[in-house]
Protein backbone atom coordinates (compact mmCIF):
# COMPACT_ATOMS: atom_id res chain seq x y z
CA UNK A 1 0.00 0.00 0.00
CA UNK A 2 1.00 3.41 -0.69
CA UNK A 3 1.80 6.14 1.12
CA UNK A 4 -1.20 8.21 -0.20
CA UNK A 5 -3.42 5.54 0.40
CA UNK A 6 -2.83 4.56 3.89
CA UNK A 7 -3.10 8.27 4.47
CA UNK A 8 -6.67 8.18 2.70
CA UNK A 9 -7.76 5.05 4.69
CA UNK A 10 -6.76 6.96 8.26
CA UNK A 11 -8.90 9.72 7.15
CA UNK A 12 -11.97 7.27 5.95
CA UNK A 13 -11.62 5.69 9.44
CA UNK A 14 -11.77 9.15 11.18
CA UNK A 15 -14.53 10.15 9.25
CA UNK A 16 -15.97 6.85 10.08
CA UNK A 17 -15.94 7.70 13.86
CA UNK A 18 -16.87 10.65 13.70
CA UNK A 19 -19.98 9.69 11.87
CA UNK A 20 -20.58 6.72 14.44
CA UNK A 21 -20.21 8.89 17.20
CA UNK A 22 -22.40 11.30 15.60
CA UNK A 23 -25.91 10.06 17.34
CA UNK A 24 -25.32 10.45 20.81
CA UNK A 25 -24.22 13.78 20.00
CA UNK A 26 -27.26 15.71 17.82
CA UNK A 27 -31.02 15.18 18.32
CA UNK A 28 -32.62 12.23 17.54
CA UNK A 29 -34.25 14.39 14.52
CA UNK A 30 -31.08 14.43 12.78
CA UNK A 31 -30.05 10.95 13.26
CA UNK A 32 -32.89 10.14 11.41
CA UNK A 33 -31.84 12.28 8.39
CA UNK A 34 -28.54 10.96 8.50
CA UNK A 35 -29.73 7.40 8.59
CA UNK A 36 -32.16 7.84 5.69
CA UNK A 37 -29.04 9.69 4.05
CA UNK A 38 -26.66 7.01 4.88
CA UNK A 39 -29.21 4.49 3.43
CA UNK A 40 -29.16 6.39 -0.02
CA UNK A 41 -25.11 6.73 -0.59
CA UNK A 42 -25.13 2.79 0.09
CA UNK A 43 -27.97 2.35 -2.31
CA UNK A 44 -26.18 4.45 -4.92
CA UNK A 45 -22.85 3.46 -4.53
CA UNK A 46 -24.12 -0.12 -4.89
CA UNK A 47 -26.08 0.71 -8.02
CA UNK A 48 -23.05 2.84 -9.58
CA UNK A 49 -21.15 -0.47 -9.05
CA UNK A 50 -22.49 -2.40 -11.74
CA UNK A 51 -24.57 0.12 -14.01
CA UNK A 52 -21.60 2.86 -14.00
CA UNK A 53 -18.94 1.11 -15.97
CA UNK A 54 -21.10 -1.10 -17.62
CA UNK A 55 -23.97 1.22 -18.60
CA UNK A 56 -26.86 -0.79 -17.97
CA UNK A 57 -29.63 1.73 -16.51
CA UNK A 58 -31.33 -0.38 -13.26
CA UNK A 59 -34.79 0.34 -12.06
CA UNK A 60 -34.72 -2.86 -10.30
CA UNK A 61 -33.59 -1.35 -6.92
CA UNK A 62 -36.81 -1.78 -5.47
CA UNK A 63 -37.30 -4.94 -5.95
CA UNK A 64 -34.29 -5.90 -3.88
CA UNK A 65 -34.37 -2.84 -1.32
CA UNK A 66 -38.02 -4.31 -0.97
CA UNK A 67 -37.44 -7.91 -0.63
CA UNK A 68 -34.89 -7.24 1.97
CA UNK A 69 -37.73 -5.31 4.21
CA UNK A 70 -40.21 -7.59 3.79
CA UNK A 71 -38.22 -10.52 4.32
CA UNK A 72 -37.49 -8.92 7.51
CA UNK A 73 -41.07 -8.51 8.18
CA UNK A 74 -41.66 -11.82 7.62
CA UNK A 75 -39.31 -13.41 9.51
CA UNK A 76 -38.31 -11.44 12.60
CA UNK A 77 -40.32 -12.90 14.99
CA UNK A 78 -39.39 -16.60 13.91
CA UNK A 79 -35.69 -16.02 13.79
CA UNK A 80 -33.12 -14.47 16.03
CA UNK A 81 -31.98 -11.05 14.27
CA UNK A 82 -28.46 -11.85 13.01
CA UNK A 83 -30.12 -15.29 10.65
CA UNK A 84 -32.66 -12.55 9.57
CA UNK A 85 -30.13 -10.47 7.64
CA UNK A 86 -28.58 -13.30 6.47
CA UNK A 87 -31.57 -15.03 4.52
CA UNK A 88 -32.30 -11.47 3.52
CA UNK A 89 -29.31 -11.29 1.63
CA UNK A 90 -29.01 -15.05 0.66
CA UNK A 91 -32.72 -14.29 -0.77
CA UNK A 92 -31.36 -11.11 -2.27
CA UNK A 93 -28.77 -13.12 -4.12
CA UNK A 94 -30.63 -16.15 -5.04
CA UNK A 95 -33.02 -13.12 -7.03
CA UNK A 96 -29.86 -11.75 -8.16
CA UNK A 97 -28.59 -14.39 -10.23
CA UNK A 98 -32.15 -15.72 -11.72
CA UNK A 99 -32.89 -12.39 -13.18
CA UNK A 100 -29.27 -11.69 -13.95
CA UNK A 101 -29.41 -15.02 -15.82
CA UNK A 102 -32.46 -14.80 -17.69
CA UNK A 103 -31.62 -10.72 -18.57
CA UNK A 104 -28.09 -9.44 -18.92
CA UNK A 105 -28.62 -10.41 -22.40
CA UNK A 106 -30.94 -7.63 -23.08
CA UNK A 107 -29.24 -4.31 -24.36
CA UNK A 108 -29.97 -1.00 -23.81
CA UNK A 109 -33.46 0.15 -23.28
CA UNK A 110 -34.83 -3.39 -23.08
CA UNK A 111 -32.92 -3.90 -20.00
CA UNK A 112 -34.03 -0.66 -18.22
CA UNK A 113 -37.55 -1.31 -19.36
CA UNK A 114 -37.59 -5.31 -17.78
CA UNK A 115 -36.08 -4.11 -14.68
CA UNK A 116 -38.73 -1.81 -14.07
CA UNK A 117 -41.62 -4.15 -15.44
CA UNK A 118 -39.27 -6.76 -12.70
CA UNK A 119 -39.77 -4.06 -9.33
CA UNK A 120 -43.91 -4.30 -10.49
CA UNK A 121 -44.14 -7.88 -10.94
CA UNK A 122 -42.74 -8.48 -7.59
CA UNK A 123 -44.63 -6.24 -5.85
CA UNK A 124 -47.68 -6.91 -7.31
CA UNK A 125 -46.39 -10.93 -6.39
CA UNK A 126 -45.90 -9.91 -2.47
CA UNK A 127 -49.59 -8.45 -2.59
CA UNK A 128 -51.68 -11.15 -4.04
CA UNK A 129 -49.53 -13.87 -2.01
CA UNK A 130 -49.98 -11.85 1.10
CA UNK A 131 -53.73 -11.51 0.26
CA UNK A 132 -54.86 -14.47 -0.97
CA UNK A 133 -52.60 -16.57 1.02
CA UNK A 134 -51.20 -15.67 4.04
CA UNK A 135 -54.27 -13.65 4.20
CA UNK A 136 -52.40 -10.35 5.98
CA UNK A 137 -52.53 -7.05 4.61
CA UNK A 138 -49.47 -5.49 5.65
CA UNK A 139 -47.05 -6.68 8.69
CA UNK A 140 -45.55 -5.74 12.13
CA UNK A 141 -41.67 -5.49 12.51
CA UNK A 142 -40.82 -5.74 16.46
CA UNK A 143 -37.53 -5.15 16.86
CA UNK A 144 -35.33 -3.35 19.88
CA UNK A 145 -33.64 -1.06 17.67
CA UNK A 146 -33.51 2.81 17.86
CA UNK A 147 -32.90 4.79 14.87
CA UNK A 148 -29.37 4.94 15.72
CA UNK A 149 -29.47 1.06 16.05
CA UNK A 150 -30.28 1.21 12.77
CA UNK A 151 -28.20 3.85 11.29
CA UNK A 152 -25.01 2.33 12.71
CA UNK A 153 -25.92 -0.74 10.90
CA UNK A 154 -26.74 1.24 8.13
CA UNK A 155 -23.48 2.80 8.18
CA UNK A 156 -21.14 -0.25 8.23
CA UNK A 157 -22.75 -1.87 5.18
CA UNK A 158 -22.30 1.54 3.89
CA UNK A 159 -18.07 1.43 4.91
CA UNK A 160 -18.24 -2.39 3.60
CA UNK A 161 -19.69 -0.96 0.32
CA UNK A 162 -16.40 1.20 -0.14
CA UNK A 163 -14.53 -0.78 0.56
CA UNK A 164 -15.82 -3.67 -2.26
CA UNK A 165 -16.46 -1.04 -4.49
CA UNK A 166 -12.76 0.52 -4.16
CA UNK A 167 -11.23 -3.02 -3.98
CA UNK A 168 -13.37 -3.89 -7.65
CA UNK A 169 -11.61 -0.48 -9.36
CA UNK A 170 -8.17 -1.66 -8.80
CA UNK A 171 -8.97 -5.19 -9.73
CA UNK A 172 -8.89 -7.03 -12.67
CA UNK A 173 -12.41 -7.02 -12.79
CA UNK A 174 -12.82 -3.07 -12.75
CA UNK A 175 -10.95 -2.92 -15.36
CA UNK A 176 -13.03 -5.84 -17.44
CA UNK A 177 -16.22 -4.13 -16.18
CA UNK A 178 -14.85 -0.47 -17.92
CA UNK A 179 -13.81 -2.06 -20.83
CA UNK A 180 -17.22 -4.04 -21.48
CA UNK A 181 -18.96 -1.13 -21.18
CA UNK A 182 -17.47 0.46 -23.66
CA UNK A 183 -17.64 -2.08 -26.07
CA UNK A 184 -18.27 -5.80 -25.40
CA UNK A 185 -17.53 -7.53 -28.36
CA UNK A 186 -13.65 -6.18 -28.12
CA UNK A 187 -13.70 -7.27 -23.86
CA UNK A 188 -15.06 -10.63 -25.16
CA UNK A 189 -11.69 -10.90 -27.36
CA UNK A 190 -9.66 -9.59 -24.75
CA UNK A 191 -10.59 -13.11 -22.84
CA UNK A 192 -13.26 -11.36 -20.94
CA UNK A 193 -16.16 -13.77 -19.88
CA UNK A 194 -18.30 -10.81 -20.29
CA UNK A 195 -21.32 -12.60 -19.04
CA UNK A 196 -19.93 -14.23 -16.17
CA UNK A 197 -18.46 -10.45 -14.57
CA UNK A 198 -21.66 -8.79 -15.47
CA UNK A 199 -22.82 -11.08 -13.41
CA UNK A 200 -21.04 -11.36 -10.34
CA UNK A 201 -21.71 -7.46 -10.12
CA UNK A 202 -25.22 -7.46 -10.68
CA UNK A 203 -25.34 -10.09 -7.72
CA UNK A 204 -22.79 -8.29 -5.10
CA UNK A 205 -24.85 -4.79 -6.17
CA UNK A 206 -28.39 -6.12 -5.77
CA UNK A 207 -27.32 -8.24 -2.43
CA UNK A 208 -26.36 -4.95 -0.70
CA UNK A 209 -29.05 -3.30 -1.91
CA UNK A 210 -31.33 -6.16 -0.25
CA UNK A 211 -29.82 -5.64 2.81
CA UNK A 212 -30.00 -1.84 2.86
CA UNK A 213 -33.65 -2.71 2.93
CA UNK A 214 -33.29 -5.17 5.63
CA UNK A 215 -31.67 -2.66 7.72
CA UNK A 216 -34.31 -0.24 6.97
CA UNK A 217 -37.29 -2.55 7.68
CA UNK A 218 -37.84 -2.00 11.62
CA UNK A 219 -37.83 1.83 11.09
CA UNK A 220 -40.90 1.08 9.52
CA UNK A 221 -42.65 -0.51 12.03
CA UNK A 222 -45.84 -1.02 9.45
CA UNK A 223 -44.98 -2.38 5.96
CA UNK A 224 -47.00 -3.14 3.65
CA UNK A 225 -45.98 -3.86 -0.42
CA UNK A 226 -47.26 -0.19 -1.33
CA UNK A 227 -44.27 1.20 1.15
CA UNK A 228 -41.35 -1.15 0.53
CA UNK A 229 -41.77 -1.08 -3.20
CA UNK A 230 -42.03 2.25 -4.02
CA UNK A 231 -40.70 2.74 -7.46
CA UNK A 232 -39.59 5.78 -6.38
CA UNK A 233 -36.79 4.64 -4.57
CA UNK A 234 -35.22 3.43 -7.83
CA UNK A 235 -35.52 6.57 -9.20
CA UNK A 236 -33.63 8.65 -6.74
CA UNK A 237 -31.34 6.07 -6.43
CA UNK A 238 -30.47 6.48 -10.37
CA UNK A 239 -30.58 10.18 -10.04
CA UNK A 240 -28.35 10.61 -7.08
CA UNK A 241 -25.94 8.44 -8.67
CA UNK A 242 -25.78 9.90 -11.98
CA UNK A 243 -26.04 13.17 -10.54
CA UNK A 244 -21.93 12.56 -8.60
CA UNK A 245 -21.29 10.43 -11.59
CA UNK A 246 -21.62 7.04 -11.98
CA UNK A 247 -18.41 5.71 -13.23
CA UNK A 248 -16.29 7.19 -9.66
CA UNK A 249 -15.93 5.65 -6.22
CA UNK A 250 -16.88 8.84 -4.40
CA UNK A 251 -19.88 9.86 -7.38
CA UNK A 252 -22.47 8.22 -5.85
CA UNK A 253 -22.18 10.01 -2.20
CA UNK A 254 -21.29 13.01 -3.75
CA UNK A 255 -24.85 12.85 -5.24
CA UNK A 256 -26.56 11.59 -2.96
CA UNK A 257 -26.08 13.94 0.09
CA UNK A 258 -27.27 17.15 -1.52
CA UNK A 259 -30.20 15.14 -3.33
CA UNK A 260 -31.27 13.66 -0.10
CA UNK A 261 -31.75 16.65 1.72
CA UNK A 262 -33.45 18.68 -0.79
CA UNK A 263 -35.57 15.99 -1.14
CA UNK A 264 -36.47 15.82 2.49
CA UNK A 265 -36.99 19.06 2.59
CA UNK A 266 -39.37 19.35 -0.68
CA UNK A 267 -41.58 16.03 0.15
CA UNK A 268 -42.50 18.36 4.09
CA UNK A 269 -42.96 21.63 1.82
CA UNK A 270 -44.58 20.64 -1.16
CA UNK A 271 -45.93 17.00 -0.59
CA UNK A 272 -47.89 17.14 -3.61
CA UNK A 273 -45.88 18.55 -6.28
CA UNK A 274 -42.61 16.19 -5.23
CA UNK A 275 -43.19 13.93 -7.77
CA UNK A 276 -43.04 16.34 -10.65
CA UNK A 277 -40.31 18.07 -9.19
CA UNK A 278 -38.24 15.13 -8.61
CA UNK A 279 -38.35 14.77 -12.75
CA UNK A 280 -37.95 17.94 -14.14
CA UNK A 281 -34.19 17.53 -11.43
CA UNK A 282 -33.82 14.11 -13.74
CA UNK A 283 -34.35 16.11 -16.67
CA UNK A 284 -32.34 18.67 -16.33
CA UNK A 285 -29.14 16.60 -14.39
CA UNK A 286 -29.16 14.23 -17.15
CA UNK A 287 -28.89 17.38 -19.32
CA UNK A 288 -26.63 19.71 -17.74
CA UNK A 289 -24.46 16.80 -16.57
CA UNK A 290 -24.61 13.54 -18.48
CA UNK A 291 -21.14 12.37 -16.88
CA UNK A 292 -21.98 13.67 -13.20
CA UNK A 293 -20.56 16.75 -11.02
CA UNK A 294 -17.31 14.84 -10.03
CA UNK A 295 -16.59 15.08 -13.87
CA UNK A 296 -17.46 18.18 -14.94
CA UNK A 297 -15.52 19.62 -11.97
CA UNK A 298 -12.28 17.93 -13.22
CA UNK A 299 -12.68 18.92 -16.53
CA UNK A 300 -13.70 22.53 -15.52
CA UNK A 301 -10.50 22.54 -13.27
CA UNK A 302 -8.32 21.66 -16.86
CA UNK A 303 -9.74 23.78 -18.23
CA UNK A 304 -10.94 22.22 -21.47
CA UNK A 305 -14.32 22.08 -22.52
CA UNK A 306 -13.75 18.71 -24.09
CA UNK B 1 3.54 -31.64 -37.17
CA UNK B 2 -0.46 -30.42 -36.90
CA UNK B 3 -1.52 -27.29 -38.25
CA UNK B 4 -2.01 -24.34 -36.11
CA UNK B 5 -5.07 -23.42 -37.73
CA UNK B 6 -7.41 -25.41 -39.73
CA UNK B 7 -10.77 -25.04 -40.68
CA UNK B 8 -13.12 -26.91 -42.31
CA UNK B 9 -16.38 -26.40 -44.31
CA UNK B 10 -17.43 -23.59 -42.78
CA UNK B 11 -20.52 -21.98 -43.39
CA UNK B 12 -22.53 -18.88 -42.44
CA UNK B 13 -26.28 -17.78 -43.91
CA UNK B 14 -27.46 -14.63 -42.45
CA UNK B 15 -31.18 -15.36 -43.63
CA UNK B 16 -31.77 -15.67 -46.62
CA UNK B 17 -27.84 -14.60 -47.60
CA UNK B 18 -25.21 -17.61 -47.70
CA UNK B 19 -22.42 -15.25 -46.71
CA UNK B 20 -19.79 -18.18 -46.07
CA UNK B 21 -20.39 -21.89 -48.49
CA UNK B 22 -18.48 -23.53 -46.98
CA UNK B 23 -14.94 -22.49 -46.61
CA UNK B 24 -11.52 -25.22 -45.84
CA UNK B 25 -8.04 -23.89 -45.31
CA UNK B 26 -5.26 -24.67 -42.74
CA UNK B 27 -2.50 -22.76 -42.02
CA UNK B 28 0.68 -24.12 -40.73
CA UNK B 29 2.43 -23.04 -37.59
CA UNK B 30 4.44 -19.52 -38.70
CA UNK B 31 2.88 -19.32 -41.74
CA UNK B 32 1.80 -15.24 -42.97
CA UNK B 33 -1.10 -16.21 -45.04
CA UNK B 34 -3.36 -13.57 -46.95
CA UNK B 35 -7.32 -14.14 -47.55
CA UNK B 36 -8.37 -11.91 -50.17
CA UNK B 37 -11.63 -11.16 -52.12
CA UNK B 38 -13.63 -8.78 -53.10
CA UNK B 39 -16.26 -6.47 -50.84
CA UNK B 40 -18.73 -8.81 -49.35
CA UNK B 41 -17.18 -12.11 -50.30
CA UNK B 42 -17.15 -13.33 -46.49
CA UNK B 43 -13.37 -12.82 -45.59
CA UNK B 44 -14.46 -11.09 -41.93
CA UNK B 45 -17.22 -13.64 -41.39
CA UNK B 46 -14.77 -16.43 -41.77
CA UNK B 47 -12.83 -13.92 -39.27
CA UNK B 48 -15.86 -13.86 -37.24
CA UNK B 49 -16.29 -17.36 -37.08
CA UNK B 50 -12.49 -18.65 -36.26
CA UNK B 51 -12.41 -15.94 -33.15
CA UNK B 52 -16.22 -16.67 -31.83
CA UNK B 53 -18.00 -13.48 -32.23
CA UNK B 54 -19.93 -15.49 -34.78
CA UNK B 55 -21.39 -18.88 -33.99
CA UNK B 56 -21.07 -21.60 -37.01
CA UNK B 57 -23.81 -23.08 -38.90
CA UNK B 58 -21.90 -25.67 -40.27
CA UNK B 59 -17.96 -27.01 -40.27
CA UNK B 60 -15.59 -27.03 -37.77
CA UNK B 61 -12.29 -24.79 -36.67
CA UNK B 62 -9.52 -26.21 -34.90
CA UNK B 63 -6.43 -24.13 -33.46
CA UNK B 64 -3.16 -26.34 -32.24
CA UNK B 65 -5.38 -29.37 -32.62
CA UNK B 66 -8.33 -28.23 -30.64
CA UNK B 67 -12.15 -28.24 -31.76
CA UNK B 68 -12.82 -24.80 -30.73
CA UNK B 69 -16.13 -24.57 -33.17
CA UNK B 70 -18.25 -23.93 -30.33
CA UNK B 71 -16.44 -21.59 -28.29
CA UNK B 72 -17.15 -18.10 -27.05
CA UNK B 73 -14.75 -15.39 -27.77
CA UNK B 74 -13.16 -15.31 -23.97
CA UNK B 75 -12.65 -18.98 -24.68
CA UNK B 76 -11.08 -18.89 -27.77
CA UNK B 77 -8.52 -16.22 -26.78
CA UNK B 78 -7.24 -18.58 -23.83
CA UNK B 79 -6.92 -20.61 -26.97
CA UNK B 80 -4.19 -18.51 -28.16
CA UNK B 81 -6.50 -16.86 -30.75
CA UNK B 82 -6.28 -13.12 -30.96
CA UNK B 83 -7.83 -10.01 -33.35
CA UNK B 84 -8.36 -7.01 -34.31
CA UNK B 85 -11.01 -5.37 -36.02
CA UNK B 86 -12.11 -4.15 -39.43
CA UNK B 87 -13.11 -0.89 -38.26
CA UNK B 88 -10.71 -0.07 -35.29
CA UNK B 89 -12.42 -0.30 -31.78
CA UNK B 90 -10.32 1.43 -29.12
CA UNK B 91 -11.79 0.92 -25.45
CA UNK B 92 -12.82 5.13 -24.68
CA UNK B 93 -13.15 5.18 -20.71
CA UNK B 94 -9.61 3.48 -21.12
CA UNK B 95 -6.42 4.77 -21.60
CA UNK B 96 -3.87 3.32 -24.28
CA UNK B 97 -1.88 1.63 -21.37
CA UNK B 98 -5.26 0.22 -20.14
CA UNK B 99 -6.67 -1.15 -23.12
CA UNK B 100 -3.48 -3.34 -23.47
CA UNK B 101 -3.49 -4.60 -19.93
CA UNK B 102 -7.05 -5.64 -20.51
CA UNK B 103 -5.49 -8.46 -22.70
CA UNK B 104 -2.41 -9.10 -20.43
CA UNK B 105 -5.05 -9.34 -17.43
CA UNK B 106 -7.52 -11.45 -18.94
CA UNK B 107 -4.69 -13.62 -21.61
CA UNK B 108 -3.87 -17.21 -21.18
CA UNK B 109 -1.23 -16.02 -18.15
CA UNK B 110 -3.54 -13.52 -16.26
CA UNK B 111 -0.68 -11.31 -16.05
CA UNK B 112 -1.47 -8.49 -13.04
CA UNK B 113 0.47 -5.89 -10.92
CA UNK B 114 3.65 -4.56 -11.64
CA UNK B 115 4.94 -7.54 -14.07
CA UNK B 116 1.60 -6.61 -16.26
CA UNK B 117 2.70 -3.18 -16.30
CA UNK B 118 6.08 -3.67 -17.54
CA UNK B 119 4.52 -5.83 -20.12
CA UNK B 120 2.38 -3.54 -21.58
CA UNK B 121 5.48 -0.82 -21.76
CA UNK B 122 7.02 -3.74 -23.80
CA UNK B 123 4.01 -4.25 -26.00
CA UNK B 124 3.82 -0.36 -26.74
CA UNK B 125 7.32 -0.01 -27.34
CA UNK B 126 7.39 -3.02 -29.94
CA UNK B 127 3.87 -1.31 -32.04
CA UNK B 128 5.90 2.20 -31.75
CA UNK B 129 4.14 3.89 -28.86
CA UNK B 130 6.45 3.53 -26.23
CA UNK B 131 5.65 6.10 -23.66
CA UNK B 132 2.32 7.00 -24.37
CA UNK B 133 0.37 4.56 -22.17
CA UNK B 134 -1.22 7.17 -20.07
CA UNK B 135 -2.87 9.19 -23.09
CA UNK B 136 -6.51 9.03 -23.98
CA UNK B 137 -7.43 6.80 -26.98
CA UNK B 138 -9.70 9.38 -28.46
CA UNK B 139 -6.56 11.60 -28.92
CA UNK B 140 -4.76 8.91 -30.93
CA UNK B 141 -4.16 9.26 -34.75
CA UNK B 142 -5.75 6.61 -36.93
CA UNK B 143 -2.58 4.76 -37.50
CA UNK B 144 -1.82 4.93 -33.13
CA UNK B 145 -4.97 3.68 -33.07
CA UNK B 146 -4.20 0.55 -35.00
CA UNK B 147 -1.07 0.65 -33.36
CA UNK B 148 -2.88 0.13 -30.10
CA UNK B 149 -5.34 -2.53 -31.66
CA UNK B 150 -2.36 -4.23 -32.69
CA UNK B 151 -0.37 -4.06 -28.83
CA UNK B 152 -3.73 -5.14 -27.52
CA UNK B 153 -3.78 -8.15 -29.86
CA UNK B 154 -0.41 -9.07 -28.87
CA UNK B 155 -0.60 -8.77 -25.65
CA UNK B 156 -2.74 -11.44 -25.26
CA UNK B 157 -0.22 -13.57 -26.27
CA UNK B 158 -1.51 -14.98 -28.85
CA UNK B 159 -0.31 -18.30 -31.37
CA UNK B 160 -2.11 -17.32 -34.14
CA UNK B 161 -3.17 -13.48 -35.12
CA UNK B 162 -5.93 -12.42 -37.22
CA UNK B 163 -5.41 -8.97 -38.85
CA UNK B 164 -8.81 -7.46 -40.30
CA UNK B 165 -7.24 -5.07 -43.19
CA UNK B 166 -5.35 -3.50 -40.16
CA UNK B 167 -3.04 -2.13 -43.00
CA UNK B 168 -6.19 -0.10 -44.72
CA UNK B 169 -6.57 3.38 -44.65
CA UNK B 170 -3.05 4.28 -43.96
CA UNK B 171 -1.00 6.52 -45.96
CA UNK B 172 2.16 4.98 -48.17
CA UNK B 173 5.11 5.72 -45.53
CA UNK B 174 2.74 3.97 -42.61
CA UNK B 175 1.89 1.36 -44.50
CA UNK B 176 5.81 0.48 -44.74
CA UNK B 177 6.03 0.71 -41.20
CA UNK B 178 2.95 -1.37 -40.67
CA UNK B 179 4.29 -3.79 -43.32
CA UNK B 180 7.75 -4.18 -40.69
CA UNK B 181 5.70 -4.69 -37.96
CA UNK B 182 3.39 -7.36 -39.54
CA UNK B 183 7.41 -8.80 -40.77
CA UNK B 184 8.95 -8.52 -37.43
CA UNK B 185 6.07 -10.81 -36.33
CA UNK B 186 6.94 -13.25 -38.15
CA UNK B 187 10.19 -13.18 -38.00
CA UNK B 188 9.00 -13.87 -34.06
CA UNK B 189 7.37 -17.22 -35.47
CA UNK B 190 3.95 -15.40 -35.60
CA UNK B 191 1.00 -17.15 -37.22
CA UNK B 192 -1.02 -14.68 -39.07
CA UNK B 193 -4.02 -14.94 -41.07
CA UNK B 194 -4.68 -11.46 -42.83
CA UNK B 195 -7.53 -10.09 -44.61
CA UNK B 196 -6.00 -7.65 -46.96
CA UNK B 197 -7.14 -5.45 -50.31
CA UNK B 198 -3.56 -3.85 -50.81
CA UNK B 199 -1.86 -5.99 -52.84
CA UNK B 200 1.54 -4.13 -52.27
CA UNK B 201 1.33 -5.72 -48.81
CA UNK B 202 -0.11 -9.12 -49.86
CA UNK B 203 3.10 -9.62 -52.29
CA UNK B 204 5.92 -8.20 -49.09
CA UNK B 205 3.95 -10.15 -46.21
CA UNK B 206 2.34 -13.38 -47.78
CA UNK B 207 4.21 -16.68 -49.15
CA UNK B 208 0.39 -18.06 -49.40
CA UNK B 209 -2.92 -16.71 -50.56
CA UNK B 210 -6.75 -17.90 -50.20
CA UNK B 211 -8.99 -15.98 -51.95
CA UNK B 212 -12.86 -16.18 -51.45
CA UNK B 213 -15.36 -14.67 -54.22
CA UNK B 214 -19.35 -14.80 -53.05
CA UNK B 215 -18.82 -16.97 -49.75
CA UNK B 216 -16.45 -19.32 -51.77
CA UNK B 217 -13.12 -19.92 -51.96
CA UNK B 218 -11.99 -19.74 -55.43
CA UNK B 219 -8.20 -19.73 -55.37
CA UNK B 220 -5.17 -21.19 -53.29
CA UNK B 221 -1.70 -21.19 -53.62
CA UNK B 222 1.60 -19.15 -53.58
CA UNK B 223 0.81 -15.50 -53.97
CA UNK B 224 2.72 -14.45 -57.06
CA UNK B 225 0.28 -17.19 -59.02
CA UNK B 226 -2.91 -16.69 -57.28
CA UNK B 227 -3.09 -13.61 -58.35
CA UNK B 228 -2.44 -14.29 -61.92
CA UNK B 229 -4.74 -16.74 -61.89
CA UNK B 230 -8.21 -15.62 -64.65
CA UNK B 231 -10.75 -16.39 -61.79
CA UNK B 232 -8.89 -14.08 -59.51
CA UNK B 233 -8.84 -11.20 -61.68
CA UNK B 234 -12.25 -11.71 -62.70
CA UNK B 235 -13.63 -11.70 -59.21
CA UNK B 236 -11.91 -8.74 -58.74
CA UNK B 237 -12.25 -6.94 -61.52
CA UNK B 238 -15.59 -7.88 -63.26
CA UNK B 239 -16.32 -10.16 -66.69
CA UNK B 240 -14.73 -7.72 -69.10
CA UNK B 241 -11.06 -8.16 -67.66
CA UNK B 242 -10.64 -12.16 -67.66
N1 LIG C 1 -24.03 -9.55 -39.06
C1 LIG C 1 -24.48 -9.64 -40.32
N2 LIG C 1 -25.79 -9.68 -40.59
C2 LIG C 1 -26.24 -9.77 -41.86
N3 LIG C 1 -25.44 -9.83 -42.94
C3 LIG C 1 -24.11 -9.78 -42.74
C4 LIG C 1 -23.56 -9.67 -41.42
N4 LIG C 1 -22.21 -9.66 -41.52
C5 LIG C 1 -21.93 -9.74 -42.84
N5 LIG C 1 -23.07 -9.82 -43.57
C6 LIG C 1 -23.14 -9.97 -45.01
O1 LIG C 1 -22.37 -11.09 -45.36
C7 LIG C 1 -21.63 -10.85 -46.53
C8 LIG C 1 -20.16 -11.04 -46.25
O2 LIG C 1 -19.72 -9.98 -45.44
P1 LIG C 1 -18.25 -9.86 -44.88
O3 LIG C 1 -18.24 -8.71 -43.96
O4 LIG C 1 -17.79 -11.15 -44.37
O5 LIG C 1 -17.46 -9.48 -46.21
P2 LIG C 1 -15.94 -9.07 -46.38
O6 LIG C 1 -15.35 -10.04 -47.35
O7 LIG C 1 -15.27 -8.91 -45.09
O8 LIG C 1 -16.10 -7.67 -47.11
P3 LIG C 1 -15.22 -6.34 -46.98
O9 LIG C 1 -14.05 -6.49 -47.86
O10 LIG C 1 -16.16 -5.27 -47.46
O11 LIG C 1 -14.87 -6.18 -45.55
C9 LIG C 1 -21.99 -9.45 -46.99
O12 LIG C 1 -22.99 -9.57 -47.96
C10 LIG C 1 -22.51 -8.80 -45.76
O13 LIG C 1 -23.48 -7.83 -46.07
MG1 LIG D 1 -14.46 -7.38 -44.03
Amino acid sequence: MTMKTSHAFLLAAAVLALLAAAPLLIPDYWTGVLLGMTGYVTLATAWAMFSGPTRYVSLATVAFFGVGAYTVAVLNETLPYPLVLLCAGGIGMVMALIVGFSTLRLAGVYFVIFTFGLAELVRQTVSWWEVNITYTMGRYVFLPFEGRHIYWQLLALAAATFLISWGIGRSRIGLALKALGDDETVAAHAGVDVTRIKLLLFVISSTIITLVGAIQAPRWTYIEPSIVFNPTVSFMTLIMALLGGAMRLWGPLVGAIPLFLLFEWLSVSFPDHFSIILGLLFILIVFVMPEGVLAKIETLRKGSPK
Amino acid sequence: MSAQLEISNLQKRFGGLVAVAGVSFSLAPGEVVGLLGPNGSGKTTVLNMISGALPCDGGTVRVGGADITRLKPHQVAKHGVARTFQLVRPLPTLNVAENVLLSLAFGKHRHWGKEARDRVEEKLEFVGLAGRGQEKVGNLTYIDQKRMEMARALASEPDLLLLDEWLAGLNPSELRIGIELVQHLQGQGMTVLLVEHIMEAVRALCSRCIVMSAGEKIAEGPSAEVLQEPAVIKAYLGDDHA
